[in-house]
C-alpha cells in the first residue's frame, strides 16, 4: 500500500467542539499530521474524545495557536466570529490568510462569520431547528424531534472535512489557499431534500409526517423490533409480490392515485405484515425481492454486522476502559490509518520542536 | 479572479436520485465540468418523481431535479448498447472522474467495471456509491436514505423518549451526507494523482458514512454494552432544553440553557418566577418546560430568538421550509440564489456550504434540459460526426427526450 494520501500534511485544530474535530478526524486518518490545541476546559464528553481525537496529537492550551497556524497546510478553527470578540480568537484567519497564501482555513461556527446572526450562541438542537430538517422531523401532532446524536454539529464537521480538502487540492493546483466558512446552518439548509424546494416554490411549508412519508415509505414494529421500507413507484410490483396479499393487485393500491387515497388500509396491511417477521427475514427478502427494505439496527447490532466486519469498518481504540471499536474510515480505496488516543497536552514539546524548531 | 479549485476537472456523472446528484452539484459548483449522462430509457427517475399531470416535457421542468442538477452539463447515452458503452469510454479517456451510485452489481453488470474504465483512462478516478459498498454479504440490497438511516443505527438513537419508537429524520438523510463524502473523495483521490500520477477506485458504503456521524455512540456500545437511549429533545450535557411553541402556525423554539445560571438570568429577565423549589432530574425538566412553555407560547417567534439571544442564551427557530427561505440572516450571508430557467420561473435555491470567501463558489447556471448538451460533447468534445450521431439517434442510443416517459 501506498503512502496516506495527506502524509506530509500539516493541519492544525482549533477551538474544541464537536465539529472542528470531526473535520480533523478525517484528515487525520487519510494520513495528516493533525495537532489539536486543547481547549482550557474540555468540551467533548469521554466518548467523543475516544471516536474524534485518536490519531491526533495534542497541544495544551498554553500552546501558541497563532504561531502554529502560520506552519500550518490546513487551519480549522471554531473560534467565535465577530469583532467583539476578536482578541479572543487564537488564530486570526485574514492575518493568516495575508501572511502565507497557499494555507488553507477552515472556520466552522453556527451562524458563519457575518450577518446578524453571526455572534448568536448555538448548540446542537438550536442549530438543527435553524438549519430547517427539524421542522420535518417528528410526529405532526407533537412538537418537532431533534435527531439522535449530535447531527448538526457533525455536519459542520464532514462540510468542513471536504472543503478544506478541495480548497487545499485548489492550492495545490493553482497555487493559492482560501478561507473557507462553514455555517452550520447552511450545511442543513441547502440539504432539504424535494421539501427545500418545494416551499421555496409553492409558499407552502412541508409538515412533519412521522414515520411515515406514506405507506410504502416509513418505518413499522416488526417482530423483533423496528423495520422499514422506501419504494419508489418502479418498485410497487415487487414489494406487493413480496408482501403476498392478493388484494394488493387491486386498482386500488395497484393506481398511483387511487394508491395514495387508500394510504391508510395499505398501512394497516404493511403494519400486519411486519409485526410477523424479524428483521432479517425482512431483509433477506428485499435482497430477494430487489425491494428496498431495511431494519432500524443499534450500534450494538452493528458491531456484530458479518458485512461491516468484512469490509473492515471499524477501528479499535485502545482506551483506559478498554478496547473501543469505532466506525473508521469513511470510503475504501485511499490507505487510513487507525490512530492511537493521545493524552491531553501530550505531545506540546515535540509540536514546537516538529513545527517550529522550538527546543524546550 | 481568483480560479474556483476544481477548474479543469471533468467529471462523468452516471448519478441518479438525490445522493450522488448532491455530490456532483457541490463538485460543479467548485468549478469541475460536470456531464450528467444518462440513457433515454433509463433516466433519472428524480425528473418525474413528483407527477405534474398536464405539464408539456415534465422531465424538463421538476423543480426536485432542477434544484440538484444546476451547474451541469447533459448527455443522453443508452450504456446497454454497444455504440453507447463505447462512445462512453470514448468520454471517459477525456475524463478525469466518473461518479455512480448505481445499485452494487450495476456497472460491473454493463461491462463499465473500473478495469474497464481504466484501460480507456489509466489514472481515472472511479467513486461507486452504493448504498452497502461494492463488497460484503449485503452488497446486494438496494438503499435509498431512508433505509440507510435505520441501517446505519442513527434512527436506533433518536425517538421521543416516551413511547419506545425510534424515529426517522423527515428527510432522506442518509442521501446528502453520502453525496458530501462522496465530493470530499473525489477532492482527496485528486490530490493523491497530483501526488503519484495514480487514480483510485473509491467505494463507499451509503451507509457506512452515515454511522461515521454517530461515532460515540458506537464508542459506548463496544465499551460498556449501551443500548440506545431516546432523549426526545433534551440533553444531558446541559441544565435543560427543549422545543417550545410559540405564536403562529406550527411555529416553535429550541432552546438550550446551558447552566442553573442562564435559567435564573432567564427568569429574572423576561419576569418569569425563577425558584424551582427541591426540584430535581426529570421534575426539574419538566418544571422548566412548563414554565418556558407558558411564557413563549404567545411571543412572536423572531422576538423570541432575538431577546434570548440578546441574553446570550442559545435559541433556535424551529425554521420550515417555506421560513427558511425569508429568514433575514440567510438573506443577509446571500445564500439564496435566483437561477432563470427555460422552462420554470426562479424559485430560491442554496449556494454550497463550502463557502470559498475569495473564491466565491456559488451557481452559476440552470439544470439542463434533457440531452441539452449532447451535440457539444459528442461532436465538440469527441469529434462525432454528423452521420455519427445520426446513426446513434437513430438507434435511441442517445435522445433529445425520453424514450419512456412516465412516473419514477
Amino acid at each position: 500500500m501506498s503512502d496516506p494520501v495527506l502524509s506530509g500534511v500539516r493541519v492544525l485544530e482549533v477551538g474544541g467542539g464537536i465539529s472542528v474535530a470531526f473535520a480533523a478526524k478525517w484528515l487525520a486518518g487519510f494520513g495528516a499530521d493533525v495537532v489539536r490545541v486543547d481547549p482550557e476546559e474540555e468540551m467533548l464528553t469521554a466518548d467523543e474524545q475516544v471516536y474524534l481525537l485518536a490519531g491526533k496529537r495534542r497541544a495544551g492550551p498554553e500552546a501558541d495557536a497563532a504561531r502554529l497556524a502560520l506552519a500550518a497546510d490546513i487551519v480549522i478553527e471554531g473560534d467565535d466570529p465577530g469583532d467583539v470578540v476578536k482578541h479572543l480568537r487564537r488564530v486570526q484567519p485574514e492575518a493568516l490568510r495575508a501572511a502565507k497564501p497557499e494555507i488553507v482555513v477552515v472556520s466552522i461556527t453556527p451562524y458563519g462569520q457575518d450577518g446578524p446572526y453571526a455572534g448568536y450562541d448555538a448548540t446542537n438542537i438550536t442549530s438543527f431547528a435553524m438549519g430547517g430538517i427539524m421542522s420535518l422531523t417528528g410526529m405532526p401532532q407533537r412538537e418537532p424531534l431533534v435527531t439522535g446524536g449530535s447531527q448538526a454539529l457533525y455536519l459542520g464537521g464532514l462540510n468542513g472535512f471536504g472543503a478544506a480538502l478541495t480548497a487545499y487540492l485548489g492550492r495545490l493546483v493553482h497555487g493559492e489557499g482560501d478561507w473557507v466558512d462553514i455555517s452550520l446552518q447552511e450545511c442543513m439548509a441547502g440539504m432539504l431534500e424535494l421539501y427545500g424546494p418545494g416551499g421555496a416554490i409553492s409558499g407552502v411549508p412541508s409538515v412533519r409526517s412521522g414515520n411515515h412519508v406514506r405507506a410504502a415509505w416509513g418505518i413499522y414494529p416488526c417482530a423483533d423490533g423496528f423495520a422499514g421500507v422506501c419504494a419508489l413507484e418502479r418498485q410497487i410490483s415487487a414489494l406487493f409480490e413480496c408482501v403476498g396479499d392478493p388484494e394488493l393487485q387491486e386498482p386500488r393500491f395497484r393506481d398511483i392515485t387511487l394508491r395514495a387515497e387508500n394510504d391508510d388500509e395499505l398501512q394497516a396491511k404493511f403494519y400486519g405484515w411486519f409485526a410477523e417477521r424479524t428483521k432479517q427475514e425482512i431483509l433477506d427478502l428485499g435482497a430477494k425481492y430487489k425491494v428496498p427494505f431495511g431494519a432500524v439496527m443499534t450500534p450494538l447490532d452493528l458491531l456484530a454486522n458479518q458485512s461491516l466486519l468484512e469490509r473492515g469498518f471499524f477501528d479499535a481504540i485502545q482506551t483506559p476502559g478498554g478496547t473501543a471499536m469505532t466506525p473508521g474510515r469513511p470510503f475504501l480505496g485511499l490507505p487510513w490509518v487507525p490512530g492511537e488516543l493521545h493524552a491531553p497536552g501530550a505531545d506540546t514539546r515535540a509540536v514546537l520542536d516538529d513545527w517550529l524548531g522550538v527546543r524546550a | 479572479m481568483k480560479k474556483l479549485p476544481l477548474e479543469g476537472i471533468r467529471v462523468a456523472d452516471l448519478t441518479m436520485m438525490w445522493a450522488g446528484p448532491f455530490a456532483t452539484r457541490i463538485l460543479a459548483e467548485m468549478g469541475a465540468e460536470v456531464i450528467k449522462i444518462e440513457s433515454p430509457r433509463a433516466w433519472d427517475n428524480i425528473r418525474t418523481l413528483i407527477p405534474q399531470p398536464g405539464v408539456e416535457e415534465p422531465w424538463n421542468s421538476s423543480f426536485y431535479f432542477n434544484d440538484y442538477n444546476r451547474d451541469k452539463k447533459s448527455l443522453t447515452l443508452d450504456l446497454a448498447q454497444e455504440p453507447g458503452k463505447q462512445t462512453f469510454l470514448r468520454l471517459v479517456a477525456k475524463c478525469d472522474v466518473v461518479i455512480e451510485n448505481y445499485r452494487a452489481d450495476v456497472l460491473d453488470n454493463l461491462g463499465l467495471g473500473y478495469e474497464v474504465l481504466r484501460e480507456a483512462r489509466p489514472d481515472i478516478i472511479l467513486v461507486s456509491m452504493a448504498g452497502y459498498g461494492k463488497t460484503g454479504p449485503e452488497r446486494d440490497q438496494v438503499g435509498f436514505g431512508p433505509i440507510i438511516e435505520q441501517m446505519s443505527g442513527l434512527a436506533s438513537l433518536t425517538g421521543y423518549g416516551d413511547d419506545g419508537i425510534p424515529m426517522k429524520t423527515g428527510l432522506s438523510y442518509g442521501d446528502p451526507v453520502a453525496g458530501k463524502a462522496a465530493a470530499a473523495a473525489v477532492a482527496l483521490a485528486l490530490i493523491q494523482r497530483r501526488k503519484t500520477g495514480e487514480g483510485a477506485f473509491i467505494d463507499l458504503a451509503q451507509r457506512e458514512v452515515m454511522s461515521t456521524l454517530i461515532g460515540e455512540a458506537f464508542v459506548a456500545a463496544s465499551l460498556r454494552g449501551e443500548e440506545p437511549k431516546h432523549r426526545g429533545n433534551r440533553d444531558d450535557r446541559y441544565f435543560a432544553q427543549g422545543v417550545y411553541r410559540v405564536a403562529g402556525e406550527d411555529q416553535w423554539l429550541a432552546v438550550t440553557l446551558r447552566t442553573p445560571g442562564q435559567w435564573n438570568d432567564l427568569a429574572h429577565h423576561f419576569g418569569l418566577d425563577p425558584d424551582l423549589g427541591g426540584l430535581e432530574g426529570a421534575a426539574l425538566l419538566d418544571e422548566v418546560d412548563r414554565r418556558l412553555g407558558e411564557w413563549l407560547k404567545d411571543k412572536d417567534p423572531q422576538w423570541a430568538l432575538e431577546a434570548l439571544a440578546g441574553r446570550a442564551i442559545p435559541a433556535g427557530r424551529v425554521l420550515n421550509t417555506v421560513d427558511i427561505h425569508n429568514d433575514p440572516h440567510l438573506e443577509a450571508r446571500e445564500f439564496w440564489v435566483e437561477l432563470p430557467h427555460p422552462r420554470m420561473p426562479a424559485w430560491k435555491q442554496p449556494r454550497s456550504a463550502w463557502n470559498l470567501r475569495e473564491a466565491m463558489a456559488a451557481p452559476r447556471r440552470h439544470a439542463p434540459l434533457f440531452g441539452e448538451h449532447n451535440d457539444e460533447i459528442l461532436r465538440g468534445l469527441l469529434g462525432l460526426t454528423g452521420e455519427e450521431l445520426a446513426a446513434l439517434a437513430a438507434a435511441e442510443v442517445i435522445s433529445g427526450a425520453p424514450v419512456n416517459p412516465g412516473i419514477g
